[in-house]
């Protein structure tokens, strides 16, 4: 009788503890939290400038664009009150802009990359500097959003830029066999014109899965089993549903833009290799001038980091700089150890060229 | 995008004297070695060939049934005077071709604005950034 109470104990626990695993799986919780407000739209983007914690006279004068990639929400940057890169920024008296895409519909199904760089980046940069009252300009570019932030200091080098911070950028794919993407879309397997006639924009749901595909047994087993574990400890279960809101909540890809991702980058390598044409204007890194930052990301399986090291020597900026940091594609700019490490170094490099 | 979750929490050993400890550890020993060969796994040109062909026999499958169904409902919304899908995209790409131009007279407007505010001598006018006209033609956008 006691074995049986005891067995029905045990029972009832986990039946609470599975209770609370499915509800914290599906929780979606409040993200992007700092205040901003929106100053900008066109299409589907949009343009917030964060709200100024600091006096005029204590922040820096050059303000700072945010530019995130195409097909994932841009408040990975803000995560969470206390846990949020922007949050952050604006605490050091960054004048701060994000650019948000937004979410692509059919009729954007033929944007491309000149699209992005040459009508809707220019026109978000003005708003910022009239705005701001400035003609000089920082920006950050992650992931997608950092070879926006490339092609676009290459072919408007004379807009004003000063300072280019580039995350995890997926910028040389000469080095086909370290790259897994490279070997899915090779031509010989995946013909992306069949596939984007059928669907128009690449859908999230596709993307979500190739990115997850990379380590599945990371992705679909071992983070919901690290959650089980840790069900009772919060803050891992706070980060984690912050996280989790975020992971499920991908946009598609404009088809024009996962065109050339695929053939002009992933297969020919024609941004590195100086053939890359951009509305019929070359895209030449050596016009980049702007004091620059790589920032790479040594556990990073999406974007290796030999996809990021070229650069370097293909800009004519003579302050330039390559910062490589434990921590994986996401991880380095949202994970626990961002604000000890990649947080401070962008800042510390950042504000003396802000003044 | 993969999910990299911050789980910082405690290790799967747990705390002493925990009776499970010892088939935690050894849950993640086998995840572990199974998530490494799962990695390599996916890094063959073998596995990009199969997930190729599979999305390519499910295009291929799919596409039929994608046209007739198209063409269905385009005839119904004819039928039924309603736009089609196509009556609508082009409302909206022409939709953002006004907004543009609007975006470049509110630039305009700032600059004026800017000038009329500054003294004369010390006036530095701003100019907007010019930005190339939007491309109008059909299919662009």
């Amino acid at each position: 009788m006691v074995e049986a109470a005891v067995v029905a104990d045990q029972f009832a626990v986990f039946a609470e503890k599975l209770t609370d695993f499915s509800k914290t799986v599906t929780a979606k919780v409040s993200i992007a939290q700092t205040p901003k407000e929106l100053v900008w739209t066109l299409n589907k983007a949009k343009l917030y400038r964060y709200v100024p914690v600091l006096p005029k006279e204590k922040r820096h004068p050059v303000p700072l664009l945010l530019i995130f990639a195409l097909m994932n929400r841009p408040y990975i940057l803000d995560l969470r009150p206390g846990h949020s890169f922007v949050e952050f920024m604006v605490s050091q008296g960054y004048d701060l802009y994000l650019l948000d895409w937004g979410s692509p519909g059919p009729e954007d199904k033929n944007l491309k990359f000149d699209d992005y760089t040459l009508e809707y980046m220019p026109r978000a940069i003005r708003k910022m500097k009239a705005i701001s009252g400035v003609e000089e300009f920082s920006m950050l570019g992650w992931c997608i959003g950092a070879i926006l932030a490339t092609v676009y200091s290459a072919l408007r080098a004379e807009d004003g830029l000063r300072n280019l911070i580039l995350l995890t950028a997926p910028l040389d794919f000469s080095n086909k066999q370290g790259i897994t993407f490279a070997k899915w879309v090779d031509e010989r397997f995946f013909d992306v014109d069949k596939v984007l006639a059928a669907v128009g924009n690449m859908p999230a749901e596709m993307i979500d899965y190739g990115a997850r595909a990379l380590k599945p047994v990371d992705n679909y087993v071992l983070n919901y089993l690290k959650l089980w574990d840790n069900l009772d400890n919060p803050h891992v279960v706070e980060g984690w549903k912050a996280m989790n809101t975020w992971v499920t909540d991908n946009v598609p890809l404009a088809g024009g833009v996962f065109r050339q991702l695929i053939v002009d980058l992933y297969r020919n390598d024609r941004l590195m290799r100086g053939e890359w044409m951009i509305r019929g204007e070359r895209v030449d890194l050596s016009r980049i001038r702007a004091n620059l930052l790589t920032v790479i990301a040594e556990g990073d399986h999406i974007t290796p980091p030999c996809q990021s090291e070229a650069i370097l020597s293909k800009v004519s900026s003579k302050d330039k700089e390559l910062f490589r940091t434990p921590g994986g594609h996401i991880g380095i700019m949202a994970g626990s150890g961002a604000h000890k490490i990649t947080w401070p170094h962008l800042e510390h490099w950042l504000g003396p060229r802000s003044k | 995008m993969a999910d990299e979750r911050a789980t910082n929490g405690k290790a799967a050993n747990g705390e002493d004297g925990d009776p499970m400890a010892a088939f935690r550890e050894l849950r993640d020993t086998y995840l572990n070695a199974w998530s490494k060969s799962m990695v390599d796994a996916v890094n063959t040109e073998a596995y990009a060939k199969a997930s190729g062909q599979m999305l390519d026999a499910y295009l291929s499958v799919s596409s039929p049934l994608r046209e007739i169904m198209e063409k269905t409902m385009l005839q119904a919304l004819q039928q039924l005077s309603m736009p089609s899908r196509a009556d609508v995209i082009s409302l909206a790409e022409r939709l953002t071709n006004v907004e543009m131009k609007l975006d470049d007279m509110d630039a305009k407007l700032d600059t004026l604005t800017d000038f009329r505010k500054q003294p004369a001598s010390a006036a530095r006018v701003r100019k907007p950034a010019a930005v190339a006209p939007p491309n109008t033609r059909k299919g662009k956008r």
